[in-house]
């Protein structure tokens, strides 16, 4: 392992041509129990108008390192230290004030769970209208045609009555096409959103997906796409970013990531997808074991403890040393199987199981 | 007077519970006897006619003017003269009302005689005492100017018959007319009168009372508040009790019910016919309604317009005694004195027959435990007998040795069963139910059980405790009463508590004593027309029915421990009613 | 709403009937004698059946309550000595010999100037330092308003009160006797005898509501729409007073409903720690001169304000939470 004396920072795509650029973040959260370590060395770009995925378990660090973004963490119990750029200015350190004027305008979020995001005390419209009075100065009847539009926009029908509605009013995709309104409003560069299709069922996923492809295209908003679902991913993702126990354990475009993974971790994310076309009598296979607690993580690499291929690794590097993220195959993954022997592993057994 | 509001058990009991427990501080235990001084005793005896001659004698260091603040616990039942009959009303229509006779206390020596009111002097009788004859003073006029008439004071009297006149005392009505006086006459709404015969005014002046039967005792049943005069013009029957005409020193400005009732100087009235009272103040200002703890809280602190503050008949809060007794400076503004209350135990003697059994209860009974539970030496002190150191004629006895024995005495109680082969009697004590009687209770029951009784207890709900205990045919053996005379004349206890005639349902012979020998002695002695020999053989019969048929067990003296503002002068004492009595005070 | 408002006054209505009509024959299914206790010293078996005449005791039971209850509703002649009750006619107190409902009128603004004034005080000192004690959590602060909200919680009336007369009235001097003076006659005086009563009063209820008020502001920071609001630039002010506070103040005002309704029928201890003549005061008197028809007004009227009370509180969690519908 030659390349084992560069830094983790080595294989990062030049910063410049990207619209946001997270370079080394670290977030820690200080708890009753200790320091937990929720996100680490993560790295990683977005161009303008394209998506990034980040694929990973609950607790793997996929919201933290977005929240870190938006600049959402509580600062009396939260570390967050490394860099985030956005159209090359820093937004760590930045005041209170300037983020609230980045937020919900060049950036904005979408929330899972759209009941509970949005306020059960105020109509759809004047939630929606609220962000967009705030950042453009606009006023109260200038802003309601703005909700209405939007309303429109997202495809909710008559939304000239339904922006009187409130929250509870709308059924589970209404509400989360409110959402993505009410996140859109101010034409945001960035956007990110957080498991907006879990929550839904599958006909209403795919709707939902297709919206944010949509508005994608109209506006060249940049998306960060957080899920744990690799059919999602599939659909709207151009790189994807699978993160284990707060770090970036594989990176690469959607196509190396999700055709020819090299990291055990996503070997295991892909058998567990169901796929329509697959044989019935060949059994999921979700990946044993459950995800580490950051309190106290596995020394060396975090995954060992679930790793079906640890044995063919020499010695008890797995145990005692952490892989480096770097490439193999194509793209970047953090693991200490050869490249050979991932690219074996994937093409004998991986790959034929996934496609019988 | 009644039974004050206190013994019919407030409801309060939850709240004043709370407040108990709230302000507590080594209340708790009892102040050992000698700490506290003995409420002195000075019996009261019939004035002259020189004695009720106008103007009061000036109160030694008295000044005009100021307020003076009476803080009464409750509110008032009664403004009416004719149906007033408790000590905190008496000693309020004090202030605008008058009677033919009343209490004079001297400010400096603290003894009190009767005298003539608005009569002359303490009435003439002849007739072998059933005929009474008063004589008005000149002067005296009603609040409008009007001059008072002998037949006012007859209109006051008569109109005591009447249906809705139930609050009174009773002792006039049923002297002239018997017990069914209702039915005799209607009182004088339809326009009629009593007759000539009954009550007499051979002129202005002059007021003639027949009763059916010798009273010796007429001059203090004349001090009673409803021997008053009352202006027929102004006379609306029940309403009359909101605004009464004055005839005293001070006027009605305002009265609101359970709130305050303001009285001023009344122009009409002229110091020259009162040998009592002063109209020293400008203005009394009664607040009512002021519960405890926050009333005796207030006399102590005195801020403001409770510098000379005053409260005419309620005891000072029990959990805040010791600590005015432990400051001089509180201690110097107090009044401790006997009240007319005797508290007994009845003796049910329809149930217990064997008048032995009855004796060895009175041998074993624990005075000196139950009266550390009622609140100690400040507000009780042990009696030996059935009548109050108030009572004229009044003498330190002892009969069943209840004072020499105060803690009681098992062992002889036992020998006493055991001789009459009683042991193990069973004895069932009723109480009402509230803390401080089950506490109680739970001592006499063990102190009897230690004695060879076999004793148990039955709770009763507070409020009809009395109504349940007054049955004749009750189902207990022992229960708590109580009696205040009426006047301190032994006539107002013993025949209204002991004579076997009365035995009825509600009445006041709880312990349904018979003893036809008993009760002619009390007629014999209610015929003697000199009131100063009747009162000690009132005494001596009470402790001779004591000793021979033990139908009570008398346990405890009441006493009065109260306190006042330290700018308030001239407090005295009136121990005929058992209550402060305004006349003479004044705002220093 | 207003089929809501129609439906609950008709319930109320039967409500209070089955209140007037249990509280009546329970009354008098009791042992105690009102007559009994009328009856002065001397008692004797003929005064006590003229009381009870008098008393209008002698009438059956059911002839008695159709003449309240016709009463409440038309008025009633009580005869040459009373005279004519005009409706509501709530009966006669024959122990003070007052129609009842003057007696309720005439305490009621006392009652009704130390709820109202106490209720400003717990809903603004306890909603005030819960949320210092949110804003601020974990600091020193916040440990010094739990703190006292602790203590507040574990006092009584009883004993705060005369503590702090003995302070701000009798050593300090700067407060006068509490007492109630009616507001239209001096309203500064009515202030200065009221403070106390209503800060003394307050303190139990305020820690209450600081001990709600903070978690419920925790929680509802905790919220995802706070986050989200947040997410949308609007400022930490704005999204503590709109977005939070507007979700904790739900639960408040159920609560502050049900305190309103209690201090509103009468703050028993309170008024009995300062004197103040309200309807706690007749609440007490009435069992303890066992007045039915005073028991019967008090009741109906502090039922009516609970009722009442309950009713604004529906309204009112209607117009802060959209959620919920009246029907």
């Amino acid at each position: 392992m030659s390349t084992l004396t560069k830094s983790e920072a080595v294989p990062a795509p030049q910063a410049g041509d990207a619209f946001l650029s997270v370079r080394d973040l670290r977030v820690r959260f200080r708890t009753e129990d200790g320091i937990v370590n929720a996100v680490n060395n993560l790295t990683f770009d977005i161009e303008r108008g394209k998506t990034l995925g980040i694929v990973g378990e609950s607790g793997s660090g996929k919201s933290v390192s977005n929240l870190a973004v938006m600049g959402l963490h509580n600062p009396k119990n939260t570390t967050v230290e490394g860099s985030i750029q956005l159209e090359g200015k820093e937004l760590l350190g930045a005041s209170q004030r300037e983020l609230e004027k980045l937020r919900g305008n060049t950036m904005a979020m979408i929330f899972q769970d759209a009941l509970a995001a949005l306020s059960p005390y105020y109509t759809i419209g004047r939630q929606i209208a609220e962000p967009f009075m705030k950042h453009t100065g606009a006023s109260k009847k200038e802003a309601r045609e703005r909700a209405i539009e939007m309303l429109r926009r997202v495809g909710i029908p008559q939304p000239q009555t339904r922006v009187d509605d409130f929250p509870h009013q709308f059924s589970g995709g209404m509400r989360q096409r409110a959402m993505i309104a009410m996140a859109l409003v101010c034409d945001p560069k960035l956007l990110i959103a957080d498991e907006p299709t879990t929550a839904l069922d599958v006909t209403v996923q795919a709707q939902i997906v297709d919206l944010l492809k949509e508005l994608q295209q109209e506006f060249g908003t940049s998306i960060i796409f957080i899920t744990h679902d690799l059919g999602v991913i599939r659909e709207i993702a151009d790189d994807v970013l699978v993160m284990y126990a707060g770090r970036a354990v594989e990176r690469g475009t959607m196509r190396e990531v999700l055709k020819a993974s090299q990291h055990p971790y996503g070997w295991g994310l892909l058998s567990s997808i169901p796929r329509i076309n697959a044989s019935v009598d060949v059994p999921l296979e979700p990946i044993p074991g459950t995800p580490p607690s950051l309190l106290n993580p596995p020394t060396g690499c975090a995954f060992h403890p679930r790793c079906a291929y640890r044995e063919l690794v020499d010695g008890d590097k797995c145990v005692t040393e952490r892989p480096p993220l770097e490439l193999a195959n194509g793209h970047l993954s953090a693991c200490h199987l050869t490249a050979a022997q991932k690219q074996s592993i994937l093409t004998e057994q991986i790959l034929p199981r996934l496609s019988s | 007077m009644r039974l004050r509001k206190a013994a019919i058990v407030p409801a309060l009991v939850a709240v004043s519970a709370l407040t108990l427990t709230a302000c507590g501080g080594g209340s708790g235990k009892a102040a050992a006897p000698k700490a506290n001084a003995s409420a002195s005793t000075q019996s009261v005896t019939l004035g002259t006619a020189a004695d009720a001659q106008g103007p009061a004698k000036p109160t030694p260091g008295a000044k005009s003017g100021g307020t003076i603040t009476d803080l009464e616990p409750t509110g008032l039942d009664y403004l009416d003269p004719s149906q007033i009959y408790e000590n905190q009303l008496q000693a309020i229509s004090a202030l605008y009302s008058r009677q033919l006779t009343t209490y004079k206390t001297d400010p400096t020596t603290g003894k009190t005689i009767l005298v003539g009111d608005m009569a002359t002097d303490t009435g003439t009788s002849s007739d072998g005492g059933k005929t009474w004859t008063f004589t008005l003073k000149d002067g005296l006029k009603f609040e409008d100017g009007t001059p008072i008439a002998s037949k006012d004071v007859k209109y006051a009297v008569e109109r005591l018959y009447a249906p809705y006149q139930t609050s009174g005392p009773l002792y006039l009505q049923q002297w002239l007319s018997g017990a069914n006086y209702r039915t005799v006459y209607p009182g004088p709404y339809g326009g009629q009168s009593l007759p000539d015969s009954v009550i007499a005014t051979p002129d202005a002046k002059t007021i003639v009372f027949h009763f059916q039967q010798a009273h010796s005792d007429a001059p203090y049943a004349m001090a009673e508040q409803d021997a008053t005069a009352i202006e027929a013009s102004k006379d609306d029957q029940q309403s009359y009790n909101n605004h009464p005409v004055s005839i005293g020193p001070y006027k009605i400005q305002s009265y609101q019910n359970d709130k305050e009732l303001v009285l001023v100087k009344n122009p009409e009235w002229d110091p020259s016919t009162d040998a009592v009272r002063h109209q020293y103040a400008d203005k009394w200002d009664i607040q009512l309604s002021v519960p405890q703890p926050l009333l005796t809280q207030r006399l102590i602190n005195g801020s403001g317009p409770d510098n000379t503050a005053v409260s005419f008949s309620s005891n000072a809060d029990s959990t805040l005694i010791d600590q005015i007794q432990g400051n001089p400076q509180l201690k110097a503004r107090t009044v401790n004195q006997f009240e007319p209350f005797v508290d007994v135990y009845s003796i049910n003697t329809t149930r217990v027959t064997d008048v032995n059994v009855r004796k060895a209860l009175a041998a074993a009974f624990p005075a000196a435990q139950v009266i550390r539970q009622l609140g100690g030496a400040a507000t009780t002190e042990i009696s030996g007998n059935l009548m109050s150191p108030t009572m004229s004629g009044w003498q330190k006895t002892d009969p069943l040795g209840i004072a020499a024995n105060p803690t009681g005495d098992i062992a002889k109680a036992k020998q006493i069963l055991t001789a009459a082969g009683k042991l193990g009697y069973p004895i069932t004590i009723a109480y009402a139910n509230t803390t401080k009687w089950q506490n109680i209770t739970a001592v006499v029951v063990d102190q009897l059980n230690q004695a060879g009784f076999k004793a148990q207890s039955k709770d009763l709900d507070a409020t009809s405790y009395y109504t349940i205990i007054g049955k004749a045919d009750n189902q207990f053996d022992l229960y708590r009463t109580g009696w205040g005379a009426d006047w301190p004349i032994g006539s107002t206890v013993i025949p209204p508590t002991l004579d076997g005639r009365l035995v009825a349902d509600g009445s006041n012979n709880y312990s349904h004593l018979n003893d036809p020998a008993m009760d002619t002695q009390m007629d014999q002695i209610g015929a003697v027309t000199d009131i100063n020999q009747a009162a000690p053989q009132w005494m001596s019969l009470a402790d001779k029915i004591l000793a021979t048929d033990v139908p009570q067990i008398p346990y405890a003296y009441d006493k009065l421990f109260t306190l006042y503002g330290a700018g308030l002068g001239g407090v005295t004492y009136n121990p005929g009613t058992g209550a402060l009595d305004p006349s003479s005070m004044f705002a220093k | 709403m207003f089929r809501f408002l129609v439906r609950r006054a008709l319930g109320s209505i039967v409500i209070l009937f089955l209140l007037i009509a249990l509280t009546y024959f329970a009354f008098f299914a009791l042992p105690a004698d009102p007559a009994q206790l009328a009856c002065s010293k001397t008692c004797t078996p003929q005064l006590l059946e003229q009381i009870r005449i008098n008393m209008h005791l002698n009438q059956p039971l059911y002839v008695q309550f159709w003449d309240y209850l016709s009463g409440l509703v038309f008025g009633h002649n009580y005869g040459a000595d009373i005279g004519q009750c005009a409706a509501p006619c709530f009966g006669y107190s024959y122990n003070v010999h007052q129609f009842v409902w003057p007696r309720i009128a005439s305490n009621y603004p006392a009652t009704f100037v130390l709820a109202v004034g106490g209720a400003i005080c717990f809903l603004t000192i306890g909603v005030g330092l819960g949320m210092v004690s949110a804003w601020k959590q974990g600091s020193v602060l916040d440990r010094i308003a739990s703190s006292i909200s602790l203590v507040g919680q574990s006092t009584q009336i009883y004993f705060l009160g005369p503590l702090a007369m003995g302070l701000f009235v009798t050593n300090l001097n700067w407060l006068p006797q509490p007492s109630y003076i009616p507001l239209t006659q001096n309203p500064w005086a009515c202030f200065m005898g009221m403070i106390l009563p209503w800060l003394v009063m307050s303190v139990i209820f305020w820690s209450n509501y600081t001990r709600q008020v903070r978690s419920l502001m925790l929680e509802q920071l905790s919220e995802d729409h706070i986050r989200a609001a947040r997410a949308k630039g609007m400022s930490s002010r704005y999204v503590w007073w709109r977005y939070a506070l507007r979700g904790a103040m739900a639960p408040i005002i159920t609560i502050f409903g049900i305190d309103l309704g209690a201090v509103f029928s009468g703050a028993v201890v309170t008024e009995y720690t300062f004197g103040i003549h309200g309807l706690g005061f007749l609440a007490v008197d009435s069992v303890r001169q066992s007045d039915i028809y005073l028991e019967l007004g008090v009741l109906i009227f502090s039922a009516a304000s609970i009722i009442l009370f309950n009713i604004i509180v529906d309204a009112a969690y209607a117009l802060l939470d959209p959620r919920v519908r009246l029907g």
